[in-house]
């Protein structure tokens, strides 16, 4: 089928269901259904090799002729969103159905929608005028869908944080494209290298989408809008709308010749988003805020990976670039697969037991056990676990810094830092997944938000298993991947293009397989042999102790305690203590709110300063009348002055 | 030659790192004899040729810098009681991270100076400008004033380490002057440390601001 | 590709080998404490008669109590396999393995936290909090040694790596390398394998709810993690590549006995360091590492 058919199928689909949304759950269901896969299925016609598909229109939008174009590049980001966005649909008509949610939910599904038109306008737009408009329009179906909720003020606080966040982005993004439109003399977006004077606006591109891609210091709104939002929505912020910032960077970093610190700066923010996010994320003690934080910790790991290929392009097209490339694309979709998994996970805890506090939670695996399989599989896997997709796409990207360092070229001085900073990541997460996955799924009840746990019902554990499905199959066969990839890093520098794979992935897809049927061999004979020898239930031993209660269980606060230690100096928690009075034993409590970093130790500070010395000008106005010609005759002397000097 | 002072030189800025990450004062006094031992051979094997005079401020210098001012420390330590840095102000690791730092920002830094050609692949001036930083840091980030005195003595050996640069020209008279300045000044802080202690009932050099008006 | 008979006995070598290094560590502590100590075979008898006995699991306890041991252990084995012998290299070599092995032995620490969270007990926690924060400075001085390989060979492949001669930072990297061991396997001053006390467990607080055959694949894994770091300590010191094949495979097999002596010294003549200062003995260790890396760094520049 032809490209363009599917997405003007796409796109009638998915407009028809924006306006049916709201009385006709169903037809929604299906109408945006259809038109995600269509997407997919576009992306997927693009990538297993059809040429580039380029459309210009006949009519005009806001004086600029239609100019959308669907290369490998914009093919993979598709491919995520039409996944995520129709997995993350059948997942939201049962987790915020009429019933659940009331008023808000015939808007979730009309927004929900709007949100998957506006972004594949973002991947097909060819021109900067209707990018942006493509741009600024998901950033508001963003900001609708986070604040669905908006009776609990979380919800308002955290949208209200996004769309301010957004705007400046969006901001940087507007002078991008004005300023590009006027170098080069128009609005249309193609390869741009002829003209080096186009390579310091890289940087106001590098601000607008590091904004929504969340690298820090940028990434402030990202834990509290992806916490706070249902979630299914924060699947599909965290799993595809961050990625559109990693897109744009990816895409104009291709497009326009690179200022040559780019690649170095990038690598360097990287570095920093990847050790913040994963130290942050092993702080907390919200599950959806934990689980925002590493999508800030995969975002800095994907974007080490983009910086390393644009060092390799400028340093004589290295193969290495090649792979890290590679690499980061692929941990796009391993990302965007698993984040989506875990936060469909979460919601799904969420939804059964009320909190979303990790330490009121413990030993969901029994009344909830294929969410627990799921999220347990999501979790070994964003940790870097063979043989699952999340460790073929960081193999990957570390393979690449390796061999950047390896090389001893001057980039190996970036390269080295980068593959240490990722390994610390790396082991950061296993912790960070452990203690979430563990204290939630496992031991005994540690509050009674358990008790009415029951599972989700199959349109919600229907999305969970075809994520988890897919996962195990991207680690399981990564070759099969890799034309899709060639595709995609050819598109973006055609140099690149046409050699073999740069990496062994067919050693590693055997390996991989190999391990996964040792794995399974070895639980079932060893549960078997348990099970031949003798196996008895009994009270937990821990050693002897005699009445072991749930409260004694590790809590997720004095899992990360050791860490939240050594990093106090960055993290900063807060402390509040009301230790128990009296002689006799009581009730007694201890809360560490763990705060994001940089709001609450630079940018309040300044926002507060900013205001205090606004507060000083008010004093300006007084309102008394002789004042203000005061101050008119006191302009006007002033210009006179400067008129003089002049 | 090269490479027995380079191997002399790299144990020294080993030996940085370990007063650095040590919180016993024993084994700060230990890592820092050690070090005056290891740079006192130095000049020995620098000098291709044996001469009487060098090996005789060699010897001295070891006997002084690993034998007397540590005995005098120790001495000091013993009077006073302590035997732990327990607090101090740049806590153990990241002062062990800041020396790690600062001896690949020495390395980088002897790249960029102009130095003759027979001094430029040693370890001479990286060394020095470790020894120099640690000390620094050491004489900064520690409370307790024999943490502080062995701070001085590593920079001092760092300076001592950069004048070997100028071993042809500079008398080494004047070497052993400076031993002598340094042995005469640690006797008096022993003394000092002494009376520190029987008025403050503590080394912690922060109670000294209780002298200010 | 190998053939099958060389896997066979590749494997045979590692899972028969692999519980004798406690034993003699055991026996190496108990000569410098001047008792005689358990038999050098003893943790084959142990293995033998936990693999018959009954399980007792706790009723809290979902069936990854038991999956999650055999996961370990396959993980471990695979990662010994990848390890080359010497002149013998790995099953396995392609280009990045190495990377895979580090996973590898990730992947048997998630699993053997996640056995130790089943049963719910606060001693669990308290082994998996402590294990999974260590490992984070642990990997750090892991991977800074690998790269330190990778730079001074110019390669990425295990064999090659660990087959050339080792460069002037041989002696960091040996001890960065020790470390790493001592810290990974949870030998003292990291862990104190003999501890009854619970404030002072990481690996036994993590194996206390397991018995029977689960408990035995958990000691026979860890016996193949300190025979994995065994190894990987030798050939990354010394040239193996250069001897021939007899001298090259005499020479590896009294290096990891040595190591295994060495551990057992230390043991004996050092004390557990108190957790607090945990911190800082792997952050040296990470930078006697980093030492290296430059090292190797310089080595070839010039």
């Amino acid at each position: 089928m032809s490209i363009g058919l599917l997405l003007l199928a796409a796109l009638a689909a998915l407009g028809a269901s924006v306006v049916l949304g709201r009385s006709l759950p169903r037809a929604w269901l299906a109408l945006s259904v259809a038109g995600s896969g269509a997407i997919l299925a576009a992306a997927v016609v693009e990538l297993a090799g059809a040429p580039e598909w380029e459309w210009r229109s006949a009519f005009r939008i806001g004086g600029e002729p239609l100019h959308l174009r669907l290369d490998g590049l914009s093919a993979i980001f598709a491919a995520l969103l039409g996944a995520v966005g129709a997995l993350g649909a059948i997942y939201g008509r049962e987790y915020w159905s009429d019933r659940h949610a009331g008023g808000s939910a015939p808007r979730g599904r009309a927004w929900w929608s709007a949100m998957l038109v506006s972004m594949g306008f973002v991947l097909l737009s060819s021109n900067g005028l209707h990018f942006l408009i493509a741009w600024e329009s998901f950033a508001i179906s963003g900001y609708f869908l986070i604040t669905l909720d908006d009776r609990h003020r979380g919800a308002r606080e955290a949208g209200w944080l996004y769309l301010a966040s957004s705007h400046a982005g969006t901001l940087c993004l507007f002078a991008f494209f004005a300023i590009l439109a006027g170098r080069t003399g128009s609005w249309d977006l193609g390869p741009m290298h002829g003209q080096p004077g186009l390579a310091p606006l890289f940087w106001l591109a590098f601000c607008g989408f590091g904004v929504k891609a969340g690298l820090f210091p940028l990434h402030i709104w990202l834990p509290s809008a992806h916490a706070n939002a249902p979630s299914h929505v924060s699947a599909l912020m965290s799993g595809v709308a961050i990625k559109m910032g990693i897109y744009g960077l990816v895409r104009f970093g291709g497009w326009l010749p690179l200022p040559a610190a780019a690649g170095w700066v990038l690598m360097g923010a990287g570095m920093l988003t990847a050790l913040f996010g994963i130290a942050s994320a092993f702080a907390q003690n919200d599950l959806k805020r934990l689980l925002a934080y590493c999508s800030v910790e995969n975002v800095g790991i994907i974007a080490i990976g983009v910086g390393g290929a644009f060092l390799g392009a400028a340093h004589g097209d290295a193969p290495w670039g090649r792979l890290l490339l590679a690499g980061a694309l692929l941990h796009v979709w391993s990302h965007g697969l698993l984040k989506s998994l875990l936060f469909l996970g979460a919601g799904s805890v969420v939804n059964a037991t009320g909190t979303r506090e990790i330490s009121r939670l413990g030993g969901l695996w029994r009344p909830m056990p294929w969410t627990a399989a799921a999220f347990c599989l999501g979790a070994a896997a964003i940790s870097g676990l063979p043989p699952l997709n999340g460790f073929v796409s960081e193999w990957m990207v570390f393979l690449g810094l390796f061999e950047a360092a390896a090389d001893r070229g001057p980039c190996a001085w970036a390269a080295g830092p980068a593959a240490i900073a990722l390994a610390t990541a790396g082991a950061l997460a296993v912790a960070t997944f452990i203690k979430a996955a563990s204290t939630a799924f496992l031991g005994a009840p540690r509050s009674k938000a358990v008790s009415g746990a029951r599972e989700c019902g199959p349109l919600m554990r229907g999305p969970m298993l075809a994520l988890a499905g897919a996962s195990l199959a991207a680690g399981l066969a990564p070759f099969a991947l890799w034309p899709a990839l060639a595709r995609a890093v050819g598109s973006w520098n055609p140099r690149w293009a046409g050699a073999g794979p740069p990496a062994p992935l067919l050693p590693l897809g055997a390996a991989n397989i190999a391990l996964a049927a040792l794995l399974a061999v070895a639980a079932a004979w060893l549960w078997r042999r348990a099970h031949a020898n003798g196996l008895r239930r009994g009270p937990t031993w821990d050693c002897g102790y005699s009445a072991p209660t749930p409260r004694m269980q590790y809590t997720g606060g004095s899992f990360s305690g050791i860490e939240a230690g050594w990093l106090s100096w960055m993290l900063r928690s807060g402390r509040v203590r009301h230790p128990p009075r009296g002689l006799f034993p009581a009730d007694a409590e201890r809360i560490e709110p763990v705060s994001e970093a940089v709001l609450a130790r630079v940018l309040e500070p300044a926002g507060r300063f900013v205001l205090r010395l606004s507060a000083g000008t008010r004093r300006l106005q007084h309102g008394r009348l002789p004042f203000y010609i005061a101050y008119l005759v006191g302009g006007l002397a002033a210009l006179a002055a400067l008129v003089m000097i002049k | 030659m090269n490479e027995t002072q380079n191997l002399l030189i790299g144990m020294a800025m080993g030996l940085n790192l370990l007063a650095l990450g040590s919180s016993r004062l024993p084994s700060v006094v230990r890592a820092m004899a050690v070090q005056g031992v290891v740079l006192g051979l130095l000049p020995i094997v620098i000098e291709a040729r044996f001469d009487w005079l060098v090996a005789l401020v060699g010897v001295v210098t070891i006997a002084v810098k690993g034998v007397v001012i540590p005995s005098l420390l120790r001495r000091a330590m013993r009077a006073a009681n302590i035997e732990r840095e327990i607090e101090p102000f740049i806590g153990f690791v990241p002062s062990l991270l800041l020396g790690a730092v600062g001896t690949i920002a020495a390395v980088a830094l002897a790249h960029e100076l102009p130095l003759l050609p027979e001094h430029a692949g040693t370890l001479l001036v990286p060394g020095s400008l470790a020894s120099i930083f640690t000390g620094f840091i050491l004489l900064v980030g520690r409370v307790k004033a024999i943490s502080q005195v062995c701070g001085y003595l590593i920079l001092e050996n760092g300076i001592y380490l950069f004048g070997l640069l100028l071993i042809h020209s500079t008398p080494l008279l004047v070497e052993s002057g400076i031993l002598l300045d340094l042995t005469v000044g640690v006797f008096v802080i022993g003394i000092i440390v002494d009376r520190i202690q029987r008025a403050f009932d503590s080394l912690d050099t922060r109670k000294l601001t209780a002298l200010h008006e | 590709m190998t053939s099958l008979l060389e896997l066979v006995v590749r494997l045979a070598l590692w899972l028969l080998l692999a519980p004798l290094l406690p034993g003699v560590v055991n026996k190496v502590k108990a000569w410098a404490a001047g008792r005689t100590g358990p038999p050098v075979l003893q943790l084959y008898y142990d293995l033998s008669r936990l693999w018959g006995k009954s399980v007792v699991m706790s009723g809290l306890a979902s069936p990854g109590l038991v999956a999650g041991p055999a996961i370990a252990w396959v993980a471990l084995v695979a990662a010994a396999m990848l390890l080359p012998l010497g002149p013998a290299g790995g099953a396995l070599s392609f280009s990045g393995d190495v990377l895979l092995l580090v996973a590898l032995l990730a992947a048997a620490r998630f699993c053997t936290a996640w056995a130790a969270m089943e049963a719910g007990s606060a001693f669990g926690g308290m082994g998996a909090a402590r294990e999974v924060s260590f490992a984070v400075l642990s990997e750090a001085a892991l991977i800074t040694a690998i790269l330190s390989l990778s730079v001074q060979t110019g390669s990425v492949v295990l064999d090659g790596m660990l087959s050339l001669s080792s460069g002037p930072g041989a002696v960091l990297l040996a001890a960065g390398l020790f470390c790493v061991l001592l810290a990974e396997n949870c030998r003292v001053p990291f862990d104190d394998p003999n501890t009854h006390l619970e404030l002072t467990m990481i690996h036994e607080a993590m194996a206390l709810d397991h018995s029977g055959p689960p408990l035995a694949v958990i000691l026979h894994g860890a016996s193949v993690k300190l025979l994995i770091f065994a190894v990987l300590v030798s050939e990354a010191v010394l040239p193996l590549g250069r001897l021939p094949a007899t001298e090259a495979a005499a020479a590896l097999a009294a290096s990891v006995a040595f190591v295994t002596v060495g551990v057992g010294l230390v043991e004996s003549l050092l004390a557990r360091l108190a957790f607090r200062r945990v911190p800082l003995l792997l952050t040296s260790a990470f930078l006697l590492c980093l030492f290296a890396l430059l090292l190797a760094w310089k080595g070839g520049a010039r």
